[in-house]
């Protein structure tokens, strides 16, 4: 676990549970099972526009595969997916139309950062505006180069993916889906595969991004940016919500034995 | 005398890389959808592509061009030596290649799928942009050790007449009973062209690696 530093990290601005805008998306009795394994199991979760959760959890409880049944990456057995207008059944098969409208507005983040190797990092971030949003590379580059520079990154521009470090890739990434304009982020243990130092960079930009308004779902095992980043907390244990509200309170006053339990293991380390 | 030997089978120089290169742009193109069709998720179509590949990689190649040339050739559909040659060896090496862009396939990592999918990309644009030239990146060598490989299968086509290296060797030492020597300069042609391709693959090769570390 790491401390974030109080001289690198002001810390946030901290937005009160419920002084958020309304539902932007709704997961609704989101249940997944491999044969007889149930991995996910009647999960219903409500997103409010502008809202930080992060959903944290041993591993193996479902926090990563409930975030890829959001963008029907691995679509769940059954349950809704209710985003604005847009209503997917997870258990029937969407229109491509329906998915590309998803996915542009839910973007993601994987914790082995998945930058396209053969790229350039300004292709990496420009190529989806020009496939997806239909920008000509011109516009999409100005977009691509703006971010990159919100990331701290845009003299990397030129490099390919193999010449940056952890967290830069994973800067880079943050910055190559913010490129599509989504309305939520999803992020899948964006630090996991860091060392903490490069996690740190990687936490600052996310960190802004949060502060800035952005409605995120962030699965982490980082606990201080659950705590004092994240609006709300979610505890999964075996594929289900076993707590969940503001996150301070979530985090130093947990209810449930087996979150007691969890939060003592990973604070106690 | 020795030069006009070694002229002699020079002049099958053209026509070897005529019928090698002919035979390796078909098999590399059509080995794409087979390789896709090898892994489609549609089990009608990968058992078409898996006899497909178990079937041409069971005939003799020599055996193949003979059906296509003086079988399927005289008389149900007409067609030249060269012709007869490209498609009995491009075949073949449309399932070589198959084989060889499916075990690329799986060298990519499932992440460039996620990330294609995750941010919509449009199916053409994940297979174009995405995988298709990192495919192509990593089969690179196996491609090129192929590419040899045919090269020397290539003089099948003397069999039938085609004046490549191998044809023109053979004339030229029943012409003038110095087997040896002659023969020695066809192998010495073969090798000056199968080295260029191994070292220009090996330079790519390594030229990539450094620049993406893949």
């Amino acid at each position: 676990m790491m401390n974030l530093d109080p001289d690198t990290f002001k810390m946030p601005q901290a937005r009160p549970f419920g002084q958020v805008d309304k539902p932007i998306l709704r997961l609704e009795g989101i249940r997944k099972v491999y044969g007889a394994h149930v991995v996910l199991d009647d999960v219903n979760l409500t997103l409010r526009s502008g809202e930080v959760v992060a959903v944290i959890g041993p591993s193996g409880s479902g926090k990563s595969t409930l975030l890829r049944c959001i963008n029907m990456l691995g679509p769940a057995t059954s349950g809704r997916v209710v985003f604005g207008d847009l209503t997917i059944d997870e258990a029937a098969s969407p229109t491509t139309q329906q998915l590309t409208h998803l996915r542009r507005s839910v973007g993601m983040v994987f914790q082995s950062f998945n930058l396209f190797p053969h790229m350039s990092v300004l292709r990496n971030v420009s190529l989806p505006q020009e496939r997806v949003l239909g920008r000509s590379r011109k516009e999409a580059n100005r977009r691509s180069l703006e971010l990159l520079a919100r990331v701290g990154l845009e003299d990397k521009a030129d490099q390919y993916p193999a010449r940056c470090s952890g967290g830069q890739q994973q800067r880079i990434a943050i910055a190559r889906a913010l490129a599509l304009e989504p309305q939520i982020m999803l992020f899948d243990e964006p630090t996991s595969s860091l060392d903490p130092e490069l996690g740190l960079e990687v936490l600052a930009v996310m960190q802004e991004l949060a502060r800035s308004g952005m409605t995120m779902i962030v699965v982490t095992h980082e606990m201080n940016f659950a705590e004092t980043v994240s609006d709300r907390v979610i505890i999964m244990a075996d594929g289900k919500i076993i707590e969940e509200g503001p996150s301070k309170q979530v985090m130093r006053d947990p209810q449930s034995d087996r979150a007691k339990r969890f939060l003592k293991a990973v604070k106690d380390r | 005398m020795s030069s006009e030997i070694f002229l002699g089978v020079a002049r099958g120089i053209p026509l070897t890389l005529a019928v090698t290169v002919a035979a390796f742009v078909f098999g590399a193109v059509l080995g794409l959808p087979l390789c896709a069709m090898r892994v489609s998720k549609f089990a009608s179509l990968r058992f078409v592509a898996l006899g497909y590949v178990v079937l041409f990689r069971s005939i003799p190649p020599l055996l193949l061009v003979f059906v296509f040339y003086f079988g399927l050739g005289s008389g149900y559909i007409p067609m030249s030596a060269f012709q007869g040659v490209v498609l009995g060896l491009g075949l073949i090496a449309a399932a070589n290649m198959s084989e060889i862009y499916r075990g690329a396939l799986s060298a990519i990592h499932a992440g460039q799928w996620e990330a294609a999918t995750a941010l919509a990309l449009p199916v053409r644009s994940a297979y174009l942009d995405v995988i298709a030239p990192q495919l192509l990146r990593v089969s690179l060598p196996s491609t090129a050790g192929y590419a040899v490989g045919l090269l020397k299968e290539s003089a099948i086509a003397s069999t039938i007449g085609i004046a490549d290296i191998t044809f023109n060797a053979g004339y030229i030492a029943r012409m003038t009973y110095q087997g040896l020597p002659v023969f020695a300069i066809a192998a010495f042609f073969y090798i000056m062209i199968s080295l260029p391709i191994a070292a220009l693959a090996r330079a790519t090769d390594k030229k990539l690696r450094a620049r993406l570390a893949l």
